[in-house]
C-alpha cells in the first residue's frame, strides 16, 4: 500500500467513523427520549450536545480532505513531473 | 363480439363495485357530516411574519400532557404572604390581558417568532404577596419538569404567562393550559403546563435541564452550556 492510498483509506474511515457519530449526537439531542435510555445513560442529551457541536470543523475538514485530497495530488504530481522532465 | 361485451360488462360491475366501496368509505369516515372547524391562527401581527404553532418540536420530557381544565389548578407557594390556589377561569378572566410577539429560541437550533397573550407573573404574585427574601421563582410543570428563574427578571420584564399563541388557546401539546414566555431565555425556560409557581430563597436552584448541564442563567447571548 503506497503512502497516498494509506492517507486516503485513513480519511475515509474517519470520515465515516465521525458521521456515525455525528447521526447518533444528532438524534441524542433531538430524539433524548429514546437515545439516553438506548445507550444506557451514557450518551445523555447534554453530552451528546457538545459532542455534536465540536464535531462541525472537524467534519468539515475531513470532507474538503476527502473530496479534494486526491485531485490535489494529482496535480501536485503532474506538475513535479513536468518540471522534472 | 360476445367475448368484448362480456369484458365490458366485468369491467362495469367491477367500476361499479369500486364506485359503491368509494361511497361507503366517504360516508363512514363522515366526509357529508358538518364539524368544527379548527381554530384559526394569526400568522401575521403588526407587519411581522409569525411562525405557525404547528412549526415546534416536540421535545418535552414526557410527551405532551392532557391537563383536565375542571380539576386544574395553578398554586403559588413558598415565600408569600398568601399563598393562593387559582382556577383557569380565575386566572384568565381575573388579571388583565397583554400581548406581545416573541421568539422562542430553542437550544436544538430552531426558532419559532409567535404573538403569545397571557397574564403577566408580577401580577399573580402582587396577589401572593412575596416576603422580602424570596430571589427566585421555582416552576413546576404538570410532567414534573421545573425551571427556575430570578424574581427580578420576572418582575422587571413584563414576563407572561401565555394561555393563548396566535390568536388560539394553547393546544395540549403547546402546555396548555400556561406556558412561560421566559423572552431573551432559552427554550428550557419556557416552562408548559405549569402548575405551580413557587416563591424560593435558594439562588442555587436548578431545574430539570439546568441539573443536567445547561446553563442556569440562560440568556441567550450566552453560551446554553452549564455555568
Amino acid at each position: 500500500m503506497t503512502n497516498q492510498q494509506l492517507v486516503r483509506r485513513t480519511i475515509h474511515w474517519l470520515l465515516t467513523v465521525l458521521v456515525i457519530i455525528y447521526l447518533l449526537t444528532g438524534f441524542g439531542i433531538t430524539q433524548y427520549r429514546i437515545v439516553e435510555p438506548l445507550t444506557f445513560g451514557l450518551l445523555t442529551k447534554n453530552l451528546a450536545h457538545r459532542i455534536h457541536i465540536n464535531l462541525e470543523i472537524p467534519f468539515i475538514v475531513l470532507l474538503v480532505l476527502h473530496i479534494w485530497l486526491l485531485p490535489l495530488l494529482k496535480r501536485f504530481k503532474l506538475k513535479h513531473l513536468s518540471k522534472n522532465n | 363480439m360476445k367475448k368484448a361485451m362480456t369484458g365490458r360488462g366485468i369491467l362495469f360491475v367491477v367500476l361499479s363495485l369500486v364506485l359503491v366501496a368509494i361511497i361507503a368509505y366517504g360516508v363512514s369516515t363522515g366526509c357529508c357530516q358538518t364539524e368544527g372547524l379548527a381554530p384559526v391562527e394569526v400568522r401575521e401581527y403588526e407587519g411581522v411574519d409569525l411562525s405557525s404553532i404547528n412549526a415546534f418540536r416536540e421535545n418535552s420530557i414526557k410527551g405532551p400532557q392532557e391537563i383536565d381544565v375542571e380539576s386544574y389548578a395553578l398554586k403559588i407557594t413558598g415565600l408569600a404572604t398568601n399563598s393562593t390556589s387559582y382556577t383557569y377561569d380565575e386566572v384568565v378572566s381575573r388579571y388583565q390581558h397583554y400581548r406581545k410577539v416573541v421568539t422562542l429560541d430553542c437550544v436544538e437550533g430552531w426558532s419559532v417568532t409567535i404573538l403569545w397573550e397571557g397574564v403577566l407573573v408580577r401580577d399573580l404574585l402582587a396577589e401572593a404577596e412575596p416576603l422580602a427574601n424570596a430571589e427566585v421563582l421555582i416552576f413546576h410543570a404538570y410532567d414534573g419538569y421545573t425551571t427556575s428563574l430570578p424574581i427580578d427578571y420576572v418582575m422587571d420584564n413584563d414576563i407572561l404567562m401565555a394561555y393563548k399563541m396566535n390568536d388560539v388557546i394553547l393546544p395540549p401539546e403547546r402546555g396548555f393550559p400556561f406556558q412561560l414566555v421566559a423572552e431573551s431565555k432559552w427554550g428550557y425556560k419556557w416552562i408548559k403546563w405549569i402548575t405551580e409557581i413557587e416563591l424560593s430563597d435558594d439562588a442555587s436552584y436548578r431545574g430539570y435541564w439546568e441539573s443536567r448541564g445547561y446553563s442556569n442563567s440562560a440568556d441567550l447571548e450566552e453560551s446554553f452550556f452549564g455555568d
